[in-house]
Parts: structure tokens; C-alpha cells; sequence
């Protein structure tokens, strides 16, 4: 996923700064969907996404006054959502309900969701949505950290130096957290394999 | 039979970008955050939104920009405690509103009679009047 054009941002973030709500909409229009995918994979329920992300743009807009441009736009609104979330996340506990939303149609004509149907491998013995449903489960049974790292690597398509900026983390510490939360699903995946029924 | 891999595992998380909000959920996004901004508005006390306002108003001025003048802003401040303490001094004798006015009444009556005057003098002796500090008398004057 490609980081929006900075300059773009900086402009917009200079007119809220001088009183342009407008130009805060637009930021929010813009960075909605985006956010929408970072906080939903971490919470899988789409109430819970809706409501820290209307407190996400909430915190950001009562700050924005105080933001120098230390780091771009994208960092720091990506930085609030993650914080957010995860504390959110530390409070709920394990208590959550998974209502994760229909897989779009357009999935059909993914590149990637071709080739992972054509060719022979576990996925395509198995039924693509049951195992989806059981990627949604494995991805939940990760810690809070680690998922935040595969949401933002694999879904999110970030760099390890961006994930590592907006985590306050070295690169280090996120290649390691990658690593081990790959090795964890392969091992939840795996186990469905092997016992598809349970 | 084959294991998962770290390909495939991050193609079918790749696959979870498709999973979408309701349709129309991002469109009406805006307006419940606008909505929420307004029931948050109404709850804050006077105080907070009077604070606020004049955050507002210093952060348009960029009143931070002025400390880069630190000999003017001593001096406003200087003058500002001048002005505060001697306001402090008079505050007591300071008229207020609420202070009570003191109030003459003008009596339409002299205060003395003619006749108490006309007492000042004395009977036998005879009126002095001073004119350019000489003292003047009916007497005679060429009186050798």
C-alpha cells in the first residue's frame, strides 16, 4: 500500500492548523479506509473499529495544533491509531466477539487470490472461506503486538522502517515479532489441516 | 501433504484487505464524526470552551513567536506589574460602584446672621479697614 504524497498532507495539516476544519475532513476522508483496515484486523469487530477510529480523528484533530511535522502525517495519525487500539485492546481483554465483515467480491480477481486457487497447495484443499474464518482465529490467538506487526506487514503492505517509526520499535524488534507471529499461524494453519473438523 | 509456508500465509493475510465495512460506511463516516464533535461540544462546560477559544485566538496571533524578542516581552511585562501594583495601592481610597457616596447637604440659609457679623467688632472701637497691607482709620490723619 503506498504512503500518500507528504507535501499533500502538510498542506492540508497547515490549514487545519490556521483554522481550516475543511481541510481536517479532508484528511479524514482520506485516511478512513486505510485506517479502517489497520484498527479492524486488530479488533476484528466492526464496532469496536468504528468507534476508536471516531476517537482516533477525535485525539488527532484536538492535537493537531501541537504537531510540528517531526514526523509525516502518516506516522503520527497511524502512531495515535495503533496506540489506541492497543490500549483499547489491553482493556477489553480477551473478551470479544468476532464480526468480520463479508470478503468483497472483488476478491475474485485478486492476482494473488488466483494463483493461490490454481496452484496446488494446502489453500486449495481446504474451503477459501473456512479458511479465511480460521486465519481470523489464528490472528486473535496472536498477542496485541505481534498482531499489530502482521496487520501493518502483510495486510497493510508497510515497510519494517515505517512499521518501526510508528511503533517507536527498532527494525530489529520488528523482524523479530514478524517472525515469530508467522511461525504461530503457520502452526494454527497447520493444525487446521491436519484436523479440519475440530 | 504440504505445509503452510511464509508465502502462502502472507498471501491469504494479503487476501484480508477485501474484507469491507457495511456499503455507504465510509461515506456517512464524516458526518458521524461531525455529529460526535458537536454532542462533545455541548458537554464541555463554559470554562473549557472560553479556554479553548482563547488557545485559538494566542495560537492565530502565534503569540509563541514573540518570546523571540525577549526584551520586548520584559518590558510588557514590567509595565504590567507596574500597572498591577499601583492599582493595588489605590484600590482602598479607589471609588467604586459599590462604594457609598458621601453626600452635603447645602443649606439655603447663611451661616451667620447680620447681626452675629456685626458682633465681630468691637463697639468702642472705632472700624479698621486694610487697604494694600496700611492699616487705614477714620482718624485724622494730619495730626502733627
Amino acid at each position: 500500500m503506498d504512503q500518500p504524497r507528504t507535501d499533500e498532507d502538510q498542506q492540508l495539516v497547515a490549514r487545519t492548523q490556521s483554522g481550516d476544519a475543511g481541510a481536517f475532513d479532508q484528511l479524514v476522508i482520506k485516511y478512513t479506509p486505510r485506517l479502517y483496515g489497520l484498527v479492524y484486523n486488530m479488533t476484528s469487530n466492526h464496532e469496536d473499529t468504528n468507534d476508536l477510529l471516531q476517537d482516533v480523528f477525535s485525539k488527532a484533530y484536538k492535537a493537531i495544533r501541537g504537531f510540528r511535522g517531526k514526523s509525516s502525517f502518516y506516522t503520527w495519525i497511524h502512531s495515535i491509531a495503533v496506540n489506541m487500539t492497543l490500549n483499547f485492546l489491553k482493556k477489553r481483554g480477551r473478551r470479544f466477539h468476532l464480526s468480520l465483515d463479508d470478503v468483497d467480491a472483488s476478491v475474485q480477481n485478486d492476482k494473488e487470490f488466483l494463483e493461490l486457487t490454481a496452484t496446488s497447495s494446502p489453500v486449495r484443499e481446504a474451503d477459501l472461506s473456512e479458511l479465511q474464518r480460521r486465519l481470523n482465529e489464528a490472528m486473535m490467538k496472536l498477542s496485541d503486538e505481534h498482531r499489530a506487526v502482521v496487520t501493518m506487514f502483510h495486510i497493510q503492505g508497510m515497510p519494517h522502517a515505517e512499521i518501526s517509526k510508528i511503533l517507536r520499535v527498532s527494525e530489529g524488534t520488528v523482524r523479530s515479532r514478524l517472525f515469530y507471529a508467522n511461525r504461530q499461524l503457520q502452526n494454527y494453519l497447520d493444525e487446521f489441516r491436519k484436523n479440519p473438523v475440530s | 501433504m504440504d505445509e503452510f509456508n511464509d508465502n502462502e500465509i502472507a498471501k491469504l493475510l494479503r487476501l484480508k484487505r477485501y474484507e469491507q465495512p457495511p456499503p455507504g460506511y465510509f461515506e456517512d463516516f464524516l458526518h458521524e464524526f461531525h455529529r460526535r464533535q458537536r454532542d462533545e461540544l455541548l458537554r464541555q462546560p463554559l470554562w473549557r470552551i472560553c479556554l479553548e477559544r482563547a488557545h485559538d485566538v494566542m495560537f492565530r496571533l502565534d503569540v509563541r513567536s514573540l518570546a523571540s524578542y525577549p526584551a520586548a516581552v520584559t518590558a510588557v511585562l514590567v509595565c504590567a506589574a507596574v500597572i498591577a501594583l499601583s492599582s493595588s495601592a489605590n484600590a482602598e481610597g479607589e471609588w467604586t460602584l459599590a462604594s457609598p457616596v458621601a453626600t452635603r447637604i447645602f443649606r439655603t440659609q447663611p451661616l451667620r446672621s447680620f447681626d452675629e457679623s456685626a458682633q465681630t467688632h468691637r463697639a468702642t472701637v472705632p472700624p479698621r479697614y486694610v487697604l494694600d497691607s496700611v492699616p487705614v482709620s477714620y482718624e485724622s490723619t494730619f495730626r502733627f
